[in-house]
């Protein structure tokens, strides 16, 4: 018998689901029973959420094992040789965190809403929060998902939500569209996914990420396996090494991470689920559902950590995502697009911690771009209400003194993002360089991602403070900027909430600080992380990464120095690419600068021509393919099956004819057949 | 005592007889007609094997076969008057509604 908090812990997923029901049931036969079109039971819903797993998160901190873990056998294998599916719940420190995260941010866009879609007078409320209840109760249960099929399982519920939100606007051109996209571009991802899920159970005879009384977590099977330790036998495909094997099936699985956090190649669905709701871009495209990606690569890093080529793999796709996205970042003039894009950049930060061994920096950025991304989004929103839904930047400006509220908590999250001391971006962004960088003087592999890391840091200044410069600085360009429409409290609560933690929320984990001055204990996050059961603690995953992966850190002079240099130069490159946006951008009539870099911003305006090679991809190398395969399907192998059915047919319509209805050609073909029976036998017997 | 031989000379005389008269008649009544004595020449048969081996079995059973080629004749005289009846003849090869 589990204490009182970890009992009620299915009901943090349990509630928004309720939410979902009743939004969903209540909406469609009585609709004038919803109150707010469903947002007070969302609301409660994710406010019981957030208290239940705030009390989780204290709990597990108490408890003595640092972690709660149930489940329960939904599939029962039978004889030997054969696996046990489960549902449970794992809690510990990095999943109570998500929690905090997702049930915060969900209760917040909830109240955000109110003012984004119910004062703006949209229709079908009900089915915008029922969707939203799906999504909060999918993702919370993703979280504190203890194996990897159910954690696949709300994987794509979650990317079903985000579908159906998407496509909220159905009626117009854009949006449904764009859902189909955001749902085709992650299922690719997502396929890789399943073969990996897949691949494991079938590796492992288990896919659970914490062991139990009998049984292994694969993560440790894999380890045990790879240190040639104990008796421990694993299945490996196609002839396959079990560090190879590995290595593929962790592939696999960072091909869902991959679609779903919206990392280069798959990234492209991210910038076009803009053409949902503003509330869902902040709640789903920013700060959780793509998280979900980052996260499943923490939840069980403990595997990742075994795989240097995989690792190799994440840091340089992380880095490079986090320098592409930028510069496409650079040239938007949609306020949500260039939040699209410093999203999958951010993302690509987190990408590169991982990759790069630094846990809990990529946790800690997590924990950070939820809130100031968030705030971001929210921010923008409210812009947009002011703005009558126009959300292009060239017809903003001089917002600030209309929008004071907005403007603070907006700038407050711009400061995050561009990483500028000491907002709480500056803290996780600098951790995560740092982690690369110290590892990456040993590895030159890894020292390319930090380089590309580096760079995007100046473009992630740059189009941050263009973005604050052009909507809130500088003369109103249009009649609207002028005269804005007024928001409420339901959009200054959240932005105000998200503010202050976008703003305070890099204290919690000040290694830096900890490292120059010698302040022990300040590192909050890492003591957290660190706290939980031995196999899932921060410590083990760097002992890991150094046994199996050979990371070790390495330091230019003094360590204080390397801390100084990393931090020092990040910082720099941040002010420097703010700087650029000061000088450019803040002036009363500010002028399209990007102009000047001409075709390269025709180039970056069109996000590289990512979608149309994709595009390219599916009709010039897919379709073709496609055409070839039904013509051989339907030529060849069809043409086998209708070829024995034909002849069996003409043999069929050729030998009936022998039935002729007259009694004597039967008895005369009786006897034929007796005697050449007869006849046979003498010849076989020797009768003659 | 007369050889067994020429029982068996005498039924494979009588039915080859029956399969004559099946194969060249087509009076339904003539069938029937051929029917039992390909039913005798096999009764001859039994009868013969069963006093050469002293077993009576052979003879039992040849009893049985008489009274099953009674119903049989009952059955066929039937069949033929449904089959004047259906085509106003009792020529078999004008019955070729059962074909393909």
């Amino acid at each position: 018998m589990a204490a009182l908090p970890f009992e009620l812990a299915p009901a943090i997923a349990a509630l928004p689901f309720v939410s979902f029901l009743i939004a969903l049931l209540v909406g469609a036969f009585a609709p004038r029973l919803l109150p707010k079109g469903g947002a007070i039971p969302g609301i409660l819903a994710t406010a019981g959420s957030l208290l239940l797993s705030i009390w989780a998160f204290v709990a597990v901190s108490g408890s003595a094992d640092g972690m709660y873990h149930e489940y329960i056998t939904w599939v029962a294998g039978a004889g030997e040789a054969t696996l046990d599916l489960h549902f449970g719940i794992l809690l510990d420190p990095l999943s109570t965190m998500m929690l905090i995260i997702v049930s915060l941010v969900a209760l917040l866009v909830h109240v955000f809403s109110l003012g984004y879609m119910n004062d703006e007078g949209e229709t079908g409320l009900p089915r915008y929060y029922a969707g939203l209840g799906l999504f909060t109760a999918s993702m919370l249960s993703f979280v504190f998902a203890n194996n990897l099929l159910m954690a696949f399982m709300f994987f794509e519920l979650v990317g079903l939500c985000s579908w159906l939100l998407i496509g909220f606007w159905f009626r117009e051109e854009g949006p449904p569209s764009a859902a189909k996209k955001a749902f085709l571009v992650t299922r690719f991802g997502d396929y890789f996914f399943l073969v990996g899920v897949v691949g494991v159970l079938a590796t492992f005879g288990t896919s659970m990420f914490v062991g139990s009384e009998n049984m292994e977590a694969f993560p440790h099977i894999a380890e045990q396996v790879l240190a040639g330790e104990g008796a421990v036998e694993v299945t490996t495909f196609l002839g396959f090494e079990p560090q190879a094997w590995f290595a593929v099936l962790g592939l696999l699985i960072l091909g869902g991470v991959v679609g779903k956090s919206a990392q280069f190649p798959l990234h492209t669905w991210l910038p076009d689920a803009m053409e949902g709701p503003t509330p869902v871009s902040a709640l789903i495209h920013a700060a959780t559902m793509v998280a979900a990606g980052v996260y499943l690569v923490a939840r069980i890093y403990g595997f990742y950590a075994l795989l240097p080529q995989v690792l190799a793999f994440i840091a340089f796709v992380g880095g490079f995502t986090a320098l592409f996205a930028a510069t496409m970042g650079v040239v938007k003039k949609e306020i949500k697009q260039v939040l699209a894009y410093s999203t999958i950049s951010q993302y690509g930060y987190m990408m590169l911690g991982l990759g790069a061994g630094g846990y809990v920096a990529a946790s800690f950025h997590l924990l950070t771009h939820a809130f100031f991304k968030a705030l971001l989004f929210l921010g923008a929103g409210s812009v947009i209400i002011a703005m009558h839904h126009n959300e292009n930047m060239w017809d903003m400006g001089g917002l600030k003194e209309k929008m004071p509220v907005t403007y603070y908590a907006f700038l407050s999250g711009s400061l995050a993002l561009a990483g500028i001391v000491p907002f709480s971006g500056f803290w996780s962004k600098d951790e995560v360089l740092y982690e690369a960088f110290v590892h990456g003087l040993n590895s030159p592999l890894l020292l390319g991602a930090y380089a590309m890391g580096l760079l995007a840091v100046f473009f992630t200044g740059f189009y941050t403070f263009r973005m604050v410069f052009l909507t809130f600085h500088g003369e109103p360009r249009t009649d609207t900027a002028r005269d804005p429409h007024g928001v409420g409290w339901n959009v200054k609560f959240p932005l105000a909430v998200l503010g202050i933690l976008a703003a305070v929320t890099g204290l919690v984990n000040m290694v830096p600080v900890q490292k120059l001055l010698g302040v022990e204990g300040i590192d909050f996050l890492h003591q957290w992380l660190d706290a939980g059961p031995e196999v899932l603690s921060a410590h083990h995953y760097s002992t890991l990464t150094h046994d199996f992966a050979h990371y070790t850190a390495g330091t230019i002079g003094s360590a204080d120095l390397t801390v100084l240099l990393s931090a020092g130069v990040s910082l720099g490159l941040a002010l420097a690419g703010a700087g650029a946006a000061w000088l450019l951008y803040d002036v009363p009539e500010p002028v399209r600068h990007t102009d000047r870099l001409g075709r390269i911003k025709t180039v970056l305006f069109n996000n590289y021509y990512q979608d149309e090679f994709q595009v390219w991809l599916a009709q010039g190398v897919t379709l073709p393919v496609a055409k070839a395969a039904d013509k051989f399907d339907q030529g060849v192998i069809d043409g086998v099956v209708n070829g024995a059915s034909s002849v069996s047919l003409f043999g069929g319509s050729r030998i009936k004819r022998v039935q002729t209805g007259v009694v004597s050609n039967y008895a005369f073909l009786l006897t034929t057949g007796l005697i050449v029976l007869l006849v046979a036998f003498g010849i076989m017997g020797g009768w003659f | 005592m007369v050889p067994i031989e020429y029982y068996l000379l005498l039924s494979a005389a009588v039915f080859c007889i029956g399969v004559f008269g099946i194969l060249t008649r087509r009076n339904a009544l003539l069938f029937l007609m051929s029917v039992e004595l390909l039913l005798n020449a096999a009764n001859i048969n039994l009868v013969a094997f069963s006093r050469f081996h002293g077993n009576l079995t052979g003879q039992t059973f040849s009893l049985f076969t008489l009274a099953l080629a009674a119903a049989e004749v009952a059955i066929g005289i039937g069949i033929v008057l449904v089959l004047y009846r259906n085509f106003d003849d009792v020529d078999v090869t004008e019955a070729t509604t059962m074909r393909w």
